[in-house]
């Protein structure tokens, strides 16, 4: 028995002396890579711009003829560059190569999520502003929140689109073919398409993006230019472009997406964190019956967070028509309805299933997360990789995709701030998920899920059930986590349905024909 | 951060408890003697580390987190031991809106075994393990109650007890791999990168401790010092939450005694971290009855 039992003893812990170096804890991620697009789209070149005038705004000077010496240079150039690539060179091409539009777009999502924290409160109990000019101090700026990250992926996605279409549009005005398909013997590392490269798309792209970006996230500047000079490198490395390709491409994403910024500098975002505008916000809806304010919840008191986003410039629609989309009021704090929602609640903080914690904690994109719309954006863009859409029509759904989810963001903070409902937890209720710092009517995740998740029904017909069931969760999933009221969440989801019908209606007159 | 005091107080003191015997201790239950033991646990802090930074939040206030444990140690031989334990744990915050949670977390054992006994000087080897028992959410911290990872651990024990007066001295080292987990979410953040994936790397840990006390056949006393800590990880960024990717780390210090004059005894310990990163100032103190009979 004594001999057995120190024989059971050492060979469990030589097992687990191993087991704990040896097992792999790599954490396994869905791995993207490139493809031929299903559809050039050879018409893009005229669909309907955001904010260029027109295609041609900015020109692109004639390319050098394929038989010219200049180009022959190029040739020759490009493939000494793609002959023989070191291992980075090679994860870089493969990287890049998921796609141009996909990766910035993703990484977008991922600086959102690194600035989503809100600041913390000071030594005299006030929480600093974060300041533009000092971007790495504490707080950082910015503070990425939903609204904030809403606007930070239009204007990247509207550059991306706008500049793609001005590229396409010179594309097939120039035609010139692909550089392997010019001389064969250039070694190339991605599939190739028809779709002629010049300008690239992919320093269309870079340029822009690069271009937002750095002014969304200024504390990122040399993260951002690693990688928008890796990417324009890992076109040459991967044989797909000739640097007359990358420069043309690089100067009209630049030029793009600076007019772009021009209209984000306008639009009324700088005003977003007036906090002077509450008094008179609370005296409205006092006026209207409201016999309990929406208070901040934290200690100390934290001021809600963009009182006056709902006055930011949106994409789809006007003025008049966001004071249309205006829901009626919610239920009277005294009313049978309130009472019946408030106990809804009440019971499921007793009972919560692992199922509804599920739910809530899925959706949730709180604090240090990519925030709603991030997570609308990536389904979006996972949706756009799937279908092998070509990089102007991945940037068209995106861009119809980001307008709309910040326009949901403003319709939903125009109405958080025209009523001024309290939260749940002013009423004793506590949360599985966090309490956002802004009043309660209607639920943000609700509006900006009903407008992606119509706009993403329309592009994508035959998944349009599965979007709206994954929009009917996330709305459901804030009463789970007990920080919204079902009529906030119903309400909400339906707004925004109406705002996505807007961007839907765009889509349908852009010269797409989609 | 709650976490790792757990992982502290009931892996590495697995029990921080019982009778004559436990995961840290050179004692064993005699050939067909098992001693049950019913411990309550409390720990709470107000002050934490994020990342190095010392600091409170009021809208948590003081993180409590109590517990009820059922754990048993059985003599196999004289020299073979095997504990196990069950803890009930429950979260509360007092300040601020975030949900307590509560539930059953994670069942451990240990194999001990006196590979060298000789003129009061031994040399012990533990091998253990845990399962999280309940589908707790792992990721909300510092409300959840454990993180979900399936543990291993292997553990090295040396005492040293003067015969004739039971004072003694013991330190020991341990390394624990912990199994990556599952969250709800399918995408989060871990240092500056976001994973698109359900699945969390949680990172393995270690640690070690010194102990002097006494031992004699009715009651023991005495004072310890242990620090545990990952072996990788990333920190708390400022003002955001803990992650179970986080590289806790605590050096808590303390005391424990036990009295058991007959087959029904008791135990008690304390302790108090004295330093640490990305993890609560606990102050921590466990209660126990023990039970002790032949099978």
């Amino acid at each position: 028995m004594k001999k057995y039992i120190k024989h059971i003893v050492t060979i469990t812990l030589i097992a687990g002396a191993a087991g704990l170096y040896s097992c792999d804890k790599t954490v396994e991620e869905p791995q993207r890579v490139g493809y031929t697009p299903a559809n050039v789209d050879d018409k893009a070149g005229s669909w309907k711009t955001y904010v260029l005038a027109s295609p041609t705004e900015f020109s692109v000077a004639t390319p050098s003829s394929v038989s010219s010496t200049e180009y022959q240079a190029e040739l020759a150039a490009l493939k000494q560059a793609s002959a023989s690539l070191t291992q980075e060179q090679q994860e870089a091409v493969v990287y890049w190569g998921a796609g141009a539009v996909y990766r910035w777009n993703e990484i977008a999502r991922e600086l959102a999520a690194r600035y989503n924290i809100p600041p913390a409160s000071n030594a005299e109990g006030k929480y600093p502003v974060p300041d533009a000019n000092n971007p790495l101090a504490d707080p950082k700026f910015p503070f990425a929140n939903p609204p904030y990250t809403a606007r930070a992926l239009a204007y990247l996605s509207v550059a991306q689109y706008d500049a793609l279409v001005a590229a396409w549009n010179y594309k097939y005005k120039f035609k010139r073919q692909a550089p392997s398909k010019t001389d064969a013997t250039i070694r190339v590392a991605l599939p190739v398409s028809s779709i002629p490269t010049y300008p690239s798309e992919d320093a269309v792209v870079a340029a822009a993006s690069f271009t937002i970006l750095k002014a969304m996230f200024p504390g990122e500047v040399p993260f951002l230019e690693a990688k928008y000079n890796e990417h324009k490198q890992s076109r040459q490395w991967a044989g797909m472009n000739v640097s007359s390709d990358i420069t043309a491409g690089n100067d009209l994403g630049l030029a793009v997406a600076a007019k772009v910024m021009g209209r984000a500098r306008t639009d009324g975002m700088s005003a977003a964190n007036n906090q002077t505008v509450t008094s008179g916000m609370i005296e409205t809806a006092k006026a209207m019956g409201l016999s309990e304010v929406w208070l901040s919840q934290e200690t100390p008191a934290r001021p809600p967070m963009l009182p006056n986003y709902g006055a930011v410039q949106t994409w789809n629609f006007d003025k008049a028509a966001l004071v249309k989309l205006r829901p009626g009021p919610p239920p009277a704090l005294n009313s049978t309805e309130f009472q019946q929602n408030i106990d809804e609640l009440r019971s499921i903080q007793k009972n919560q299933t692992r199922e509804q914690a599920r739910i809530a904690n899925f959706w949730a994109d709180g604090a240090g997360s990519y925030t709603p719309p991030g997570h609308w954006h990536r389904t979006a863009a996972n949706a756009s990789h799937e279908a092998r859409y070509s990089e102007v029509r991945m940037a068209r759904t995106l861009a119809l995709v980001g307008t709309t989810l910040q326009d949901a963001g403003i319709s939903c903070w125009d109405v958080k701030y025209y009523y001024y409902y309290p939260r749940p937890q002013q009423f004793g209720l506590k949360t599985s998920v966090g309490l956002p710092n802004f009043p309660s009517y209607t639920s943000g995740h609700s509006t900006f899920s009903g407008a992606a998740s119509a706009v993403l029904g329309y592009i994508f017909p035959e998944r349009a059930a599965e979007f709206s069931a994954q929009a009917a969760e996330a709305s459901v999933s804030r009463i789970y986590g007990l920080i919204h009221y079902r009529f906030d969440c119903e309400v909400g989801l339906k707004v925004g349905k109406n705002v996505g019908q807007y961007a839907i209606d765009r889509g349908k007159a852009d010269g797409s024909g989609l | 951060m709650k976490k790792l005091i757990i992982t502290l107080v009931v892996a590495c003191g697995l029990a921080g408890t019982a009778k004559a015997q436990m995961p840290q201790d050179a004692i064993y239950m005699p050939k067909k003697t098992v001693c049950a033991a019913l411990m309550y646990g409390h720990s709470s802090w107000k002050e934490y580390w994020e990342h190095t930074l010392k600091r409170e939040n009021y809208n948590i206030g003081t993180l409590t987190t109590q517990s009820v444990s059922l754990m048993a140690a059985a003599g196999i031989t004289n020299r073979f031991n095997i504990i196990a334990n069950l803890p009930y744990v429950k979260t509360d915050a007092s300040a601020g809106n975030l949900m307590g949670q509560k539930g059953f977390q994670d069942v451990s054992a240990w194999l001990k075994y006196k590979v060298v006994d000789l003129k009061g000087f031994s040399v012990n080897a533990l091998a253990g393990g845990s399962l999280p028992v309940s589908k707790y959410v792992p990721d909300f911290m510092p409300m959840s109650i454990g993180m979900q990872c399936r543990t291993a651990s292997g553990r090295l024990l040396l005492n040293y007890t003067h015969p004739k007066t039971g004072l003694y001295v013991t330190t020991h080292g341990t390394l624990t791999w912990r199994s990556n987990i599952s969250v709800d979410r399918d995408a989060y953040k871990s240092g500056d990168k976001v994973y698109n994936t359900r699945e969390v790397n949680v990172p393995n840990t270690y640690d070690i401790a010194a102990r002097l006390g006494i031992l004699r056949k009715k009651w023991q006393t005495e004072v310890w010092g242990e620090h545990g800590a990952c072996l990788s990880g990333d920190y708390i960024a400022r003002n955001d939450m803990p992650f179970p990717t986080n590289n806790m780390q605590a050096t808590t210090i303390g005391w424990y005694g036990k009295f058991q004059p007959k087959n029904i005894g008791l135990n008690a310990r304390v302790g108090y971290v004295i330093d640490g990163v990305n993890a609560g100032q606990s102050t921590s103190y466990m209660l126990g009855f023990l039970y002790q009979f032949n099978w």
